[in-house]
């Protein structure tokens, strides 16, 4: 597929395997005999089988070039290096050998190749990264198969709204490809089976093609809202020859400027935000940066309002007295002004909803409650894939990537809000804060129920580990148990505390995507933990290889429930339902007999090993041994058979 | 309206039926009420040691119930929300008052000042 301008000479790899196939060819047809099996070769020649003709199988065709000084690859490495991409996660293959090479050897492994058993993995880790470094991790794939296994992180990264740079091998050009594996690991239009949940694709023609799609695709992969954009790359364009590397040009890098709402709209939000008794903030991805944080906190304190963190990013001190999130219901249900920034399920967030044979729903606010919108989803949506939730009814849409929205909405609140105002919003407060307090202690009272079980709570597990990390610079990456113990017992207090959930509720995450992360924290210093399930390890045990040969510090505590264990309730109440067997739940649900010893599966990886621990009396030892290994910059697990939630 | 007080709603609702129920309630028994607990799968959202949890939303703790054995047969028979409704057919009121038994059986809550760990 390469064009005139980007080779050297015409002969490419493909032609010197066309080659030598026409002369092995011609020399099984016409084979050059010995004079002396010539005279014989009417009684004999059906008998003996033509001898090796030494100069026609061991050179190559006169005109073959047989090395070559620069590659496609090469170019395309410096792109990515230029693009700041620091990693790339792979599992190797043979469609994009010419980038991997030229990788390795002009680049000088530059980004980092990291290895990985499965292109899941590859992709998880990609998300994982970019949530916590705020910038893309590159990934790529082998042609058609390769990518197939990438797609559900793929589209969890679409869901979560993660820039994650995702590349492809192809071959392109049909006369070019080998028989067999590179015909079946070759497509069109490869790029089509993930087009619904990427942002963008493209599969360049050249060098110069690929060097401004692929800072294109950066581009488009860092605009809010942000998601993974898919480059297909052809294998020739990857290994032929660069004719004249002063033509080809890198792009500038100039990524766009998140869109600051309009001025129009915040200033009717803050007029109604200020007028309101009871305003109430939901918010669910928001916050990249300290900065976004700071600024909700900003507007929170200005108003001394609600409030509620869906936590599809840490947007909010999980400590702070206006934290109302574990009260959702309660203080929507007071509402009259609601803020909405950055949601992922505006209406799963709003409404009550009942999973029952007859379905029903109503809404926690009043009817006279108005609703604002602010955020970057409504400027880029697709249709088939439906992880945008139910619509609801907003009185104010205001499109805009909300952390660069915020401190222009807090200037106009604080201009739109009338002295005597002040004292209102001050009561206000307090009785935040009281309820705050009154919420928090009830969390802790319910966390005291069975604390000496076992199979050990989930509150006392958290307890434990977190009076194990609270000291360090540490960040939770990931959690099977939902983050609601950690977040109602731990000090959530900066953004990389917690990066969110997987956005498409896909198993498989949570492994790899808190290697990930853990790799963007290592250079930060920070002491990375990740909850890890038992289903979903069980999906991906492989990751845990990763962590040991590219020693990514990181401590998983696997939350051993022996379940998949949202799925056992389910079953349970469809049992329950129809008045049949309600003991037999487990059948295709548990993940036992037998049971699956995962300091051994680790140890089998790698990685330092402990459990599985059954007496939580046994847990602070366990967590501090394993700790120590992960201080010292290696990866550790620990087996805690635990109760299901 | 808590979970406590649609509960005792439930109760009212159901007052015939749980004042005949209670006229011939069976005494339960917590080691059954243990195995009936988790052949039923209540553990699945409520915890083995009723310390509560998560289905699709927060699910109650159980231990050390202050609900009345009629409240709780009451409460099962309809469900609530994505609790789902367990008929006489699967589980029994001798079942039922079994449960009950254990539930009341478990330790409950305790104050949070006296754990240090909750307190970091």
């Amino acid at each position: 597929m390469a064009n005139a301008q980007d080779d050297s000479s015409n002969i490419g790899r493909r032609k010197f395997l066309t080659g030598a196939a026409l002369t092995s060819a011609a020399a099984l047809t016409a084979p050059v005999m010995p004079a002396a099996a010539q005279t014989t070769a009417d009684n004999t020649a059906s008998r003996t089988p033509p001898l090796p003709n030494l100069q026609t199988e061991t050179q190559p065709p006169t005109a073959d070039p047989v090395v070559q000084t620069s590659s496609g690859g090469d170019f395309m490495a410096e792109v990515l290096n230029a693009l700041g991409i620091e990693y790339l996660a792979m599992n190797c293959a043979s469609s994009f050998r010419g980038l991997h090479e030229a990788v390795l050897n002009h680049t000088n492994n530059k980004p980092e190749i990291i290895t990985c058993p499965h292109e899941e993995i590859a992709t998880s880790m990609a998300q994982g990264y970019a949530k916590i470094e705020g910038k893309p991790m590159g990934v790529i794939c082998h042609g058609t198969v390769g990518l197939q296994h990438a797609t559900m992180a793929l589209y969890n990264s679409w869901c979560d709204r993660v820039p994650v740079y995702a590349m492809i091998g192809n071959i392109v050009e049909a006369d070019k490809r080998a028989p067999g594996a590179e015909w079946v690991h070759s497509a069109i239009d490869p790029a089509a089976l993930v087009r619904d949940f990427v942002k963008w694709d493209d599969q360049p023609a050249s060098l110069q093609h690929f060097a401004e799609s692929a800072v294109r695709a950066h581009k488009i992969a860092l605009t809010p809202p942000m998601g993974p954009v898919l480059l297909s790359l052809d294998a020739e364009l990857q290994e032929n020859p660069i004719r004249d590397r002063n033509a080809l040009r890198i792009p500038k890098i100039t990524n766009v400027i998140p869109p600051v709402a309009d001025g129009r709209g915040l200033e009717e939000a803050a007029r109604l935000l200020a007028a309101a008794e009871h305003p109430v903030i939901v918010v669910d991805r928001m916050a990249r940066s300290a900065a976004g944080m700071q600024a909700l906190v900003e507007l929170a304190e200005t108003l001394q309002c609600a409030v509620v963190d869906q936590a599809g990013r840490l947007n909010f001190p999980s400590r702070h007295p206006l934290n109302q999130t574990w009260r959702r219901a309660a203080v929507l249900g007071q509402a009259d002004v609601i803020l909405a920034i950055e949601m992922n399920d505006l209406w799963g967030t709003l409404n009550f909803f009942a999973d029952r044979i007859e379905r029903t729903s109503h809404p926690f606010y009043k009817n006279n409650t108005k609703i604002i919108t602010l955020g970057s989803r409504d400027l880029y949506m697709k249709a088939n894939y439906q992880d945008f939730g139910r619509f609801n009814d907003v009185d104010l849409a205001i499109a805009g990537d909300g952390e660069s929205s915020l401190s222009l909405l807090t200037e106009r609140v604080k201009a739109s809000a009338r002295s005597g105002r002040k004292n209102v919003f001050a009561d206000r407060g307090k009785v935040l804060t009281q309820a705050h307090n009154a919420t928090l202690e009830q969390l802790k009272t319910q966390a005291t129920i069975g604390w000496d079980a076992s199979p050990i709570t989930t509150a006392r597990l958290c307890a434990e580990l977190y009076a194990q990390i609270k000291d360090d610079d540490w960040s939770l990456v990931g959690s099977a148990i939902r983050v609601n113990w950690p977040l109602q017992l731990w000090n959530f207090d900066k953004t990389y505390r917690w990066n969110g959930s997987s956005g498409g509720a896909g198993i498989g995450y949570n492994a790899p995507a808190s290697a990930g992360a853990a790799l963007a924290n290592k250079k930060h210093g920070r002491l990375t933990v990740a909850l890890q399930g038992d289903g979903d390890l069980m999906f991906v045990p492989s990751t845990l290889w990763t962590t040991a040969h590219h020693k990514i510090p990181i401590l998983y505590v696997v939350h051993n429930n022996r379940a998949y264990h949202q799925e056992y309730m389910y079953l349970q109440a469809m049992a329950a339902r129809h008045q049949r067997g309600i003991d037999k739940a487990h059948v295709g649900t548990t993940i036992t007999n037998p049971n699956v010893d995962y300091a051994t599966v680790a140890k089998g990886f790698g990685v330092y090993g402990e459990g599985p621990v059954t007496d939580p009396r046994d847990l602070a030892g366990a967590l501090s041994r394993a700790l120590a290994v992960v201080r010292r910059g290696e990866p550790a697990l620990v087996d805690v058979v635990t109760d299901p939630r | 309206m808590n979970i406590v007080t649609k509960i005792a709603a439930a109760s009212l609702l159901t007052g015939v039926a749980c004042t005949s129920f209670a006229q011939q309630a069976p005494k339960g028994d917590a080691a059954n009420g243990q195995r009936a607990y988790l052949m039923a799968g209540c553990f699945t959202c409520h915890g083995r040691v009723g310390q509560g949890g998560n289905f699709n939303s927060a699910t109650p703790a159980l231990a050390n119930t202050v609900w009345p054995v009629e409240a709780l047969v009451a409460f099962l028979r309809v469900g609530l929300n994505d609790m789902p409704a367990f008929s006489k057919e699967v589980l029994s009121d001798q079942q039922v008052a079994d449960i009950h038994a254990y539930l009341k059986s478990l330790p409950g809550s305790k104050s949070p000042a006296d754990f240090k760990l909750l307190n970091q």
